[in-house]
């Protein structure tokens, strides 16, 4: 299968993955390992701003890297549960084939999961 | 730039250099590149005589006759001609099939395609280790079978089935004529069509060195006593007795037959060493843990070796290791789906297993250096994509 440079540049250095402590962390995950893909975030939150993301990710290189990028972006001012960009961008940003648009789906889950903890604070 | 370590001889073999030589030596107005059908003058029999030395070469490596060696474009083509050769020849005897659920897309394709236009097929199971068992074959053949097709070794697992023992199973039978995709046997395990018992056995050059698009398929003339008739796919022409009209190409099957001939002649000691490097190479991706060797290696070529890593998923294992390494997820031609090994699953592996699989193929320019390149490769990917799933690496 044919990657964007874009996919394989954050599938290679996977950035932010691990995980968060603390009281102010949320997490969220979603999908499964037998669906073929599961993500999980933590985030960081503290008067309405994201001070940290990391995601632990098992699924195809897309859902790697987007995971990775969305745990990059996603820092900063949050007031909604919400990807920092659509799914369909993100879907044109890392030519998902579009059988696989699912799997950003399931990255968008986990992300708003996260967040959604921390803003019901 | 150094190239990735290849490890997908199952899939393709690089063109042995004394093939390529011999093979442009029909191709250019100095050689030989007459038609081998223009008899009437030297440029066609100096051709046609190139291709029957071939058509001996083949035979000779596949313990055939010669005149039992009809030539195709590759096992593809030969698989698609004995299965709906024979289904359309025999029809008015039945209309029914038996083969496998491992078997290549080149065999099951084809028996779906009769499936829609009447045939009945009967797909068997094998057990855990990759087997089919001659019974099993036994109790599916009815009055209506016409064919049984087996392949001889496995594609993605390296799985030898005994041929011997199914076709004289099919012999007890009478009518269900016994095919063998045996694209993957030649240099590999020993193969003897005559011996084997087997009605037809396709073959393929460029898994062996030789050139892609060539290929065989073998129709015996004698098993039964009496020749199997096929009902011919194409027509124009007259080549090859009537089974496959068009012009023999040359060039093709004169590197089919020098790469059967030193598949042939090739030292016992090359096997050998192969199955060393196959196993050294299990023992170092067996040291990550969590990995699983796929089929019965006591009844494997030394060629192939079909691994799964648990907890990592396939496409980013391959993904992971590009650029390093030349592996595949299975077949080759299941290299652009995603879907989980049907081969795989077949032996009773679960789907995620079955899709964190990959296949090692070795060959005749595999080095001991490649392998632990190999093994060095897969650590660190296998690690990798542990560690980002949040299991230990």
């Amino acid at each position: 299968m044919n990657y964007s440079e874009l996919t394989l540049r954050y599938f290679d250095t996977a950035v932010g993955v691990g995980v968060l402590t603390g009281l102010d962390v949320y997490r969220g995950s979603a999908g499964s390992r037998a669906q073929g893909a599961w993500v999980q975030f933590d985030v960081q939150v503290n008067a309405g701003l994201v001070q940290a993301a990391r995601f632990l990710a098992f699924g195809c290189p897309h859902t790697i890297a987007v995971s990775a990028w969305v745990a990059e972006q996603g820092v900063g001012p949050v007031s909604t549960a919400a990807l920092p960009c659509s799914v369909q961008e993100l879907s044109d940003r890392f030519a998902v084939p579009v059988e696989k648009r699912g799997r950003l789906l399931i990255v968008e889950d986990a992300w708003v999961a996260a967040v959604a903890g921390a803003l019901q604070r | 730039m150094n190239r990735p370590v290849y490890l997908d001889y199952a899939a393709t073999t690089p063109v042995d250099p004394r093939v390529a030589a011999a093979m442009a030596q029909c191709l250019g107005l100095e050689g030989e590149f007459g038609n081998p059908g223009s008899a009437s003058h030297d440029y066609g029999a100096a051709a046609h005589a190139l291709v029957e030395t071939a058509r001996a070469q083949v035979a000779a490596c596949a313990g055939a006759s010669p005149d039992e060696v009809v030539w195709t474009s590759g096992a593809t083509e030969a698989n698609n001609l004995a299965i709906f050769g024979v289904a359309h020849y025999y029809r008015e005897q039945g209309r029914h099939i038996v083969t496998a659920r491992t078997e290549h897309k080149a065999v099951l394709d084809p028996c779906r395609e009769l499936e829609r236009r009447g045939w009945r097929v009967t797909y068997l199971t094998p057990d855990s280790a990759g087997l089919i068992h001659p019974d099993q074959v036994a109790a599916a053949l009815r009055a209506d079978t016409v064919l049984t097709s087996i392949m001889h070794v496995n594609n993605e697992t390296g799985v030898v089935q005994d041929i011997s023992a199914i076709a004289a199973v099919c012999a007890q039978h009478g009518g269900a004529r016994l095919h063998v995709d045996a694209a993957q046997s030649i240099g590999k395990s020993a193969l003897d069509f005559a011996a084997l018992g087997a009605d037809l056995m396709s073959l393929s050059a460029h898994k062996v060195y030789g050139p892609k698009g060539a290929g065989a398929l073998l129709v015996s003339r004698r098993a039964r006593g009496a020749p199997v008739h096929l009902t011919a796919l194409q027509f124009g022409g007259g080549q090859e007795r009537g089974l496959r009209a068009g012009t023999v190409a040359t060039h093709q099957v004169v590197g089919m037959g020098l790469a059967f001939e030193l598949a042939r002649t090739a030292p016992p000691s090359e096997s050998d060493r192969i199955a060393v490097m196959r196993e050294r190479l299990w023992k170092g991706l067996a040291a990550l843990g969590g990995t699983y060797r796929n089929g019965d290696p006591a009844h494997s070529v030394p060629h192939v070796l079909s691994v799964s890593f648990e907890g990592v998923e396939g496409e980013s294992l391959l993904a992971a290791v590009r650029g390093r390494l030349a592996v595949s997820t299975g077949s080759a031609c299941n290299s652009t789906s995603r879907e989980p090994s049907y081969v795989l699953r077949a032996l009773g592996r679960d789907p995620i297993l079955s899709e964190s699989s990959l296949r090692f193929g070795l060959g005749r320019f595999t080095g001991e250096g490649d392998i632990d390149t190999a093994i060095a490769v897969v650590a660190e990917a296998v690690s990798r994509l542990r560690r980002l799933s949040g299991l230990p690496g």
